[in-house]
């Protein structure tokens, strides 16, 4: 029972990095980021290879993760500086699509829809069946630090920056704010921490294919980060904990019910999943935990003669 | 102060010895807990609800008559909705908090990679329906045996019958898995030894259309094609090709091209002639017959023959073991499913006969379910079949 709490407590984890990541995007710069599973993947795919075919240490992944994440999505921005919303949402959604078809074609690299399997824990031999609670500290300390980040990020002026070109990227253009460089650094960010954390989920797993990154990944932080609160880093993280706090319990409560089959008891599963998202949603719309847009500072020469 | 938190401590001490105590008392008459982790929903949501209800008609029989070693069995089921990461969710689940000591029926090659290691690293063993070749090489310690013949001995095997029909030039479609590149070669290999020409085509498998791919493979005049998807592309891809006018012969493998896919065609002149082909009993079998009465399907697919094989081996060698731990099971399985001995074909029977001192061979529904150290089968008969009139008919087993 431990193991398997220690296991959901580190997939949360990585499910609230990709949330931190997708909140500072979406709920920050207003940039619906459809490509969250591509970035998640580049990343995954980045460190596996550096670290088993390259034989490097993992933390070298790690950073290549940081970096390869981050590359793609300044890519992604620079060749999609003319799109906004729904667009930039296919488009990005086309970008995911297109790194799962290279990971399951180019097989002379990725080794196709085989996987890359035996992937290097960090000290796994020696630690045995302590690894998974060293892991999850290794990703809680990861999750801390990239929380303090966007938060602070979220409260600067350059978080004020981003909010305004959220809200209207021509008035903030217009007040002198160079949007497509603010767009393009955010947006490079927020991929590499959605990088970062494919890279700590493959070697936590061992193990990935193209089909761990299929476009549902993406779907299910959307509603983490919609159910936690968009806006605010501390709403996506407690979103993405009560996500798989729901998936997973939804697996004990249909359990209960007796005289069902099995099929019947996976469809009522994620209708129960569906049916309390859509109820999340509709009593709370701002989410759990609601944007606060602190007000403006006065401006300190004021009172004085 | 303090003796009020020595008060509190006893207190905990004691409610947790009251949890705890009938814990032990009642491990002996605990059941005996499997699993299934198959795919209920997504890619695979046609093939898994059938393979977990013939693994519970299993159970239930073998429940009805005493269960094994004194325990009953229980099953669990679990979705692995044909996804890595669901798949090893639950499968943490399985072996974390309900102990399990088997996990049965793992169905799509990636999910197995991925909760393969978990099951090894727990002791718990694993049946799968997976056929990528690379399965039984993970170093999984004897905790891993698989039913599906693999890929490589699946595809020789169907190549040979197509020469044996007069095909000569072959073109291969096939969907992007992990047995894709390795089925090109092979039939190329194969196909240029008996004087003929071979091509592939890898397609992707969740379009809608497949024209041009058509298009492309018809512009050579194949006089075979090899259909290598699964049931949900092929329906698509046989439509296709039908409207594309061809007149050649097609094959595909049992698991694709199978009664559900002519229902879901609904037009009989589609598939009129298609070739089926798949891991088949020795004939006679009495075990097939035992599945067909479970399901109460005219014509189960493989992977719901293998299912009920992986229950009934599973729980036999708990028996053969007299212990019902993952560890109990890697050490005795072949020795329940090979060597000679009285042959049963279901769980029942071969429990009577352990019961009885005997040394039991048991001999399944997907075949004689003889594995070798890596835990691949041995040896495996093929089914070869027809569609006329939109029926599956026998041409040979062999």
């Amino acid at each position: 029972m431990l193991n398997y709490l220690l296991f959901i407590a580190t997939m949360g984890g990585l499910y609230g990095l990709l949330a931190l990541s997708l909140n500072l995007i979406w709920g920050g710069a207003g940039m619906v980021n459809l490509g969250l599973a591509g970035f998640f993947a580049v990343g995954a795919y980045a460190s596996a290879l550096l670290t088993t075919t390259g034989h490097a240490p993992i933390l070298a992944g790690w950073a290549l993760a940081l970096i390869a994440g981050g590359l793609a999505g300044l890519v992604v921005t620079l060749s999609t500086t003319r799109l906004r919303e729904d667009y930039l949402a296919i488009v990005t959604l086309g970008f995911a699509e297109v790194v799962r078809l290279v990971a399951a074609n180019e097989i002379w690299l990725t080794r196709g829809t085989d996987g890359i399997s035996g992937i290097p824990g960090p000290w796994k031999a020696a630690l045995g069946t302590d690894f998974n609670p060293v892991y999850l500290v290794i990703v809680l300390a990861v999750l801390g630090v990239v929380f303090v980040l966007v938060r602070r990020i979220d409260r600067s002026p350059y978080g004020r920056v981003l909010r305004a070109i959220r809200e209207d990227a021509q008035v903030a253009q217009v007040a002198g704010k160079p949007v497509l460089r603010f767009k393009a650094e955010t947006f490079a960010l927020s991929a590499a921490i959605a990088g970062l954390a494919g890279a700590l989920y493959a070697h936590f797993m061992s193990y990935i294919a193209p089909d761990l990154f299929l476009p549902l990944i993406t779907i299910y932080i959307f509603l983490a980060v919609a159910g936690g609160g968009t806006g605010r880093p501390a709403g996506a993280l407690v979103g993405a904990y009560l996500l798989m706090l729901l998936l997973e319990s939804a697996r004990f409560i249909v359990e209960l019910i007796p005289a069902i089959s099995a099929v019947q008891r996976a469809a009522l599963k994620e209708l129960l999943i569906a049916v309390v998202l859509i109820l999340v949603l509709r009593l709370a719309p701002g989410g759990l935990m609601p944007e606060r847009i602190p007000a403006a500072p006065r401006p300190q020469t004021q009172g004085k003669p | 102060m303090t003796r009020i938190a020595f008060g509190r401590r006893a207190a905990l001490l004691t409610g947790a010895a009251a949890f705890a105590a009938p814990a032990v008392l009642r491990a002996q008459s605990d059941p005996i807990k499997i699993a299934t982790l198959t795919p209920l929903t997504g890619a695979g949501g046609p093939y898994g609800p059938v393979m977990a209800k013939v693994a519970a008609s299993v159970v239930e029989e073998v429940n009805g008559a005493g269960g094994v070693l004194g325990r009953k069995v229980q099953l669990l089921s679990e979705d692995d909705q044909t996804n890595p990461d669901a798949g090893v969710r639950a499968a943490r689940k399985l072996i974390d908090v309900d102990k399990v000591a088997a996990i049965i029926g793992t169905w799509a090659s990636s999910v197995t990679t991925a909760v393969a290691p978990l099951c090894w690293e727990s002791k718990t063993f694993l049946c799968t329906v997976s056929g990528a070749d690379s399965i039984t090489q993970l170093p999984h310690q004897g905790f891993l045996i698989r039913t599906q013949p693999n890929s490589t001995l699946q595809v020789a095997r169907s190549g040979e019958f197509m020469l044996s029909l007069g095909a000569r030039k072959i073109y291969t479609m096939i969907p992007q898995t992990p047995f894709t590149q390795a089925t090109i070669d092979l039939m190329g290999k194969l196909v240029s030894k008996a004087g003929g020409t071979h091509q592939g085509l890898v397609y992707d498998d969740k379009k809608t259309t497949y024209r041009t791919e058509v298009d492309q493979v018809l512009r050579t005049n194949p006089d075979m094609i090899f259909a290598a998807g699964y049931t949900t592309d092929t329906v698509v891809l046989l439509k296709d090709i039908y409207r594309a006018g061809y007149k050649g012969k097609i094959i595909g493998f049992g698991y694709s091209i199978n009664q559900k896919l002519i229902d879901q065609i609904g037009q009989p002149e589609v598939v009129e002639g298609v070739y089926t082909y798949s891991p088949s009993p020795a004939e006679g079998s009495t075990a097939f017959e035992r599945v067909k009465k479970a399901t109460g399907l005219a014509n189960p697919d493989p992977y719901t023959c293998q299912v009920y094989d992986h229950a009934n081996l599973v729980l036999l060698a708990m028996a053969e073991a007299k212990a019902a731990t993952g560890v109990a099971i890697k050490d005795n399985i072949r020795k329940v499913a090979q060597g000679g001995g009285t042959t049963v074909d279901n769980a029942v029977d071969g429990l009577k006969a352990i019961a009885a001192g005997q040394k039991v061979d048991y001999t399944g529904a997907s075949g004689p379910c003889d594995f070798d150290d890596k835990g691949d089968i041995i040896d495996c008969k093929f089914r070869y079949e027809q569609i006329k009139g939109g029926k599956i008919t026998l041409v040979k087993v062999a």
